[in-house]
């Protein structure tokens, strides 16, 4: 084999090389040519520097944090020691003040749910602190307490709680039904926020890449943002709208973080108890309720809200804080 | 009853302390890989001005705005990004027609003033972000070698709502679009 143009040859190797890096000199020079310098102006004008404006400091993502943990505490001590009502209405618009207003509905544990999945399946993908608190601070909350995230931490929970004016009592079986709905939301955000869908059944093929299901489809960030796609708009008007009459719809049979909390809240510390150790069973509780949580003439911890309607339905609760019941007195003594 | 209340609190006692170790041992997992604090940013030199960072932001009006480098433009008075250079001259030559379909690249006469010759003259060219939409015409005009590559798209933090997910990232057919650290995220490259 001849030595000269056998481009294995480490000569020929660095001809290629050397000739190379003059074309991309060459080219340099030239493209140089067309680059205009900022004028000369003399001393008579300064550059302005352009503008920059920083991220979030560290201490206002800390704030954050922060909020959460003393929304939690709060709302653990309004429902489970106060047993009141007022306080979780104030709680709850503080909540959807800043969490919603103010952060914009971001960062929030239910789409957290996609960070920490995609941060485990991809060694890659950044996660911060933030999203780690966000993600754990409820759960060990709803281990402590209950749901009490839900009850008037959660700002897409307190929009609709607010806006509940009549509520209609949904058959039983049908919001059983529907509470499965959670479980299969969460197991498509996880899914698609981890690994996305690729499908192929023969020629017909599905290629999606990993999206953040829960944020493309939630349906009260936009209200807080005051802009965003139509449908997120529109999911958030009907939601809304449906939520007048029906207790919180999407916190019963949509929010893959309530069906989290929901399995950690039957087994947490402290649990809602309308009247512990001297219920007289007169149902006024469950009819408070418009969640359908009072089954068997007890709160179930699972759908509990921790909105603390039912305490003052109870004619014992009204005795122990020494307020005439009323009606409520009333059909007590009919009873047998 | 009461033993087998005690049964069952113990069951859930154990469950609960389970619970909070799984979760507390998750949360320590996590810890260690994340990276402190991260924001989005568009990266110019993989930008080709889709368009879409316009229409993918969660914002109806986008959180990416151009940015002019003053340091590397070269104050042009037939600036390629401002006026269309194909479209209709007037009675002195001067292109009428603008790039920018929102009129957000506003331009002032700066340095020493020839009022006679507006060729003469040097412009200063500000973006103004209540306009600009993100749409990246003027950036994709400013580019070699008609332009000196001195505007880009940028995120802007004053008005970007930091989604768990960028929409824009999931859009962008670039992969532009890349997640920083925020200590020295400063995005100011060379041009290209």
């Amino acid at each position: 084999m001849r030595n000269g143009w056998n481009l294995e040859s480490a000569r020929t190797r660095y001809l290629c090389l050397l000739l190379l890096v003059l074309a991309a000199l060459a080219s340099g020079v030239l493209s140089a040519q067309y680059q205009k310098k900022p004028p000369d102006f003399g001393g008579t004008y300064s550059f302005p520097t352009p503008t920059h404006p920083e991220p979030r400091a560290d201490w206002v993502r800390t704030l954050d944090v922060a909020m959460l943990a003393a929304g939690l505490g709060l709302a653990a001590w309004i429902v489970l020691n106060r047993r009141s009502r007022d306080g979780t209405v104030l709680l709850s618009i503080g909540a959807i003040a800043y969490f919603g207003f103010y952060r914009k509905g971001c960062i929030c544990p239910i789409g957290a749910i996609q960070n920490v999945t995609l941060s485990l399946a991809d060694s890659r993908y950044m996660i911060s602190f933030g999203v780690i608190a966000f993600f754990f601070l409820p759960l060990v909350a709803t281990l402590l307490f209950g749901r009490v995230f839900c009850g008037g931490v959660c700002p897409l929970g307190a929009i609709q709680d607010l806006v509940l004016l009549r509520p209609v009592k949904v058959p039983e079986k049908l919001d059983r039904a529907l509470g499965w709905l959670p479980y299969v939301y969460l197991g498509l955000a996880v899914w698609f926020a981890g690994w996305g869908l690729h499908l192929t059944l023969g020629t017909w093929q599905i290629q999606m890449g990993r999206r953040f299901l829960i944020c493309e489809w939630d349906p009260f960030i936009g209200l807080f943002r005051v802009s965003g796609p139509f449908h997120m708009l529109a999911i958030g008007v009907a939601f809304i709208a449906g939520g007048m009459f029906v207790g919180r719809p999407y916190c019963r049979w949509l929010c893959p973080y309530g069906g989290l909390l929901a399995i950690l809240s039957r087994v947490s510390w402290k649990k809602v108890e309308i009247t512990p150790g001297k219920e007289t069973d007169c149902g006024l509780c469950a009819g408070a309720c418009p969640f359908g949580a009072i089954q068997h003439l007890r709160a179930e911890q699972a759908s509990c809200l921790a909105c603390a309607r039912c305490y003052m339905s109870c004619p014992q609760e009204l005795e122990r804080r020494g307020i005439p019941a009323g009606d409520a007195a009333l059909i007590q003594v009919q009873r047998p | 009853m009461s033993e087998k209340s005690t049964r069952r609190q113990f069951i859930e006692g154990s469950c609960r302390v389970l619970g909070l170790v799984t979760v507390g041992g998750a949360a320590g997992l996590l810890t260690q890989r994340t990276s402190a604090n991260a924001v989005y940013q568009v990266d110019p030199f993989k930008c080709t001005t889709c368009d879409l960072c316009r229409t993918s932001c969660v914002l109806s009006h986008s959180a990416v705005k151009a940015v002019n480098d003053f340091e590397k433009c070269g104050y042009c008075m037939l600036c390629p990004a401002y006026m269309d250079v194909l479209s209709k001259p007037d009675e002195r030559g001067i292109p009428t027609g603008k790039v920018c379909p929102q009129d957000a690249l506003k331009r002032r006469v700066v340095g020493k003033v020839d009022a006679e010759d507006p060729n003469n003259n040097y412009y200063e060219y500000v973006v103004d972000e209540a306009l600009c939409d993100g749409c990246g015409k003027c950036v994709k005009a400013c580019m070699a070698p008609a332009g000196n590559g001195s505007l880009r798209l940028e995120i802007r933090y004053s008005r970007c709502v930091e989604c768990n997910e960028c929409a824009i990232q999931i859009a962008c057919p670039d992969r532009a679009i890349v997640r920083v650290a925020t200590p020295g995220m400063a995005p100011a490259g060379p041009a290209r």
